[in-house]
């Protein structure tokens, strides 16, 4: 089954700067290369936090959650984080083995990744 | 069903999409599938990856068949011996995810019931079953 990769730059709400990518089809050890490969461009650039959408992603392997690992990796070290919703459950058990890791946040909808950014936005701002 | 497969990635996936056909054919249940697909995934990227390190000439074999309890993928390679449940279950850390006995074999042990390696002369067979809630 092959990946559709679809990335945007939010340019208003509460993620304005955060890149979203849209992942559709398998992220597995023959596409998970190609990933990495049009997340590299958006890496190099100022970006801190990137959501992935994970709604009609249908498999994933270790091949993927590597590609998330060092998305979430270059991510902290600039204060930013990787954030993941709308994951089906079968995707969220294989994710369960990082979602401890530092720079990781799962959120069940973008619903709730909305309020969590209002309340970040809104820390920032008293601080 | 018996499966030739070269050492690259999209031959891999080849052979996932096969277990996925061939299972939903035989009824095994979807959730189950998902955790058979997976194991498979992880098992013939170790093979592709580190065994016969990418050599699209070198290949391996795939047998998988399905019983009235169970759900049997087994891989045969005539890589360096290399026993993966030799490696210790841990919590894997994300420096050292890249390694064989990383997460790949930490997920292949929670999506399947019974994991077995043997050396056959010069072949590394690795057995795994999965039992079906029938």
């Amino acid at each position: 089954m092959p990946l559709e990769i679809q990335i945007q730059k939010n340019i208003a709400g509460h993620d304005a700067g955060a890149v979203t990518v849209k992942l559709v089809g398998s992220l597995d050890t023959a596409t998970a290369p190609e990933l990495e490969k049009q997340l590299s461009p958006v890496l190099g650039g100022p970006v801190k936090d990137i959501v992935f959408d994970l709604a009609q992603l249908k498999f994933i392997s270790s091949a993927g959650l590597r590609v998330f690992s060092n998305v979430r990796k270059t991510l902290k070290e600039r204060g930013g984080q990787a954030s993941f919703v709308n994951m089906q459950p079968q995707i969220q058990e294989v994710f369960e083995i990082m979602k401890s890791l530092p720079g990781v946040a799962v959120f069940k909808d973008v619903a709730e990744l909305d309020r969590y950014l209002a309340a970040r936005q809104r820390s920032h701002t008293k601080s | 069903m018996r499966l030739e497969l070269h050492a690259t990635p999209d031959e891999v996936m080849r052979g996932v999409e096969a277990l996925q056909e061939f299972a939903t054919a035989q009824g095994v249940p979807q959730t189950a599938i998902f955790g058979l697909a997976l194991a498979l995934e992880e098992c013939a990227s170790n093979i592709v990856n580190h065994a016969l390190k990418r050599d699209p000439q070198g290949k391996f074999e795939v047998v998988m068949e399905k019983s009235m309890g169970a759900f049997v993928i087994e891989l045969r390679d005539d890589g360096p011996e290399f026993d993966p449940t030799a490696t210790a279950a841990r919590r894997p850390r994300a420096e050292d995810d890249d390694l064989p006995g990383g997460w790949g074999i930490e997920l292949v042990r929670r999506n399947i019931d019974e994991i077995h390696y043997r050396r056959e002369g010069r072949i590394n067979v690795l057995r795994l079953t999965k039992r079906l809630v029938t």
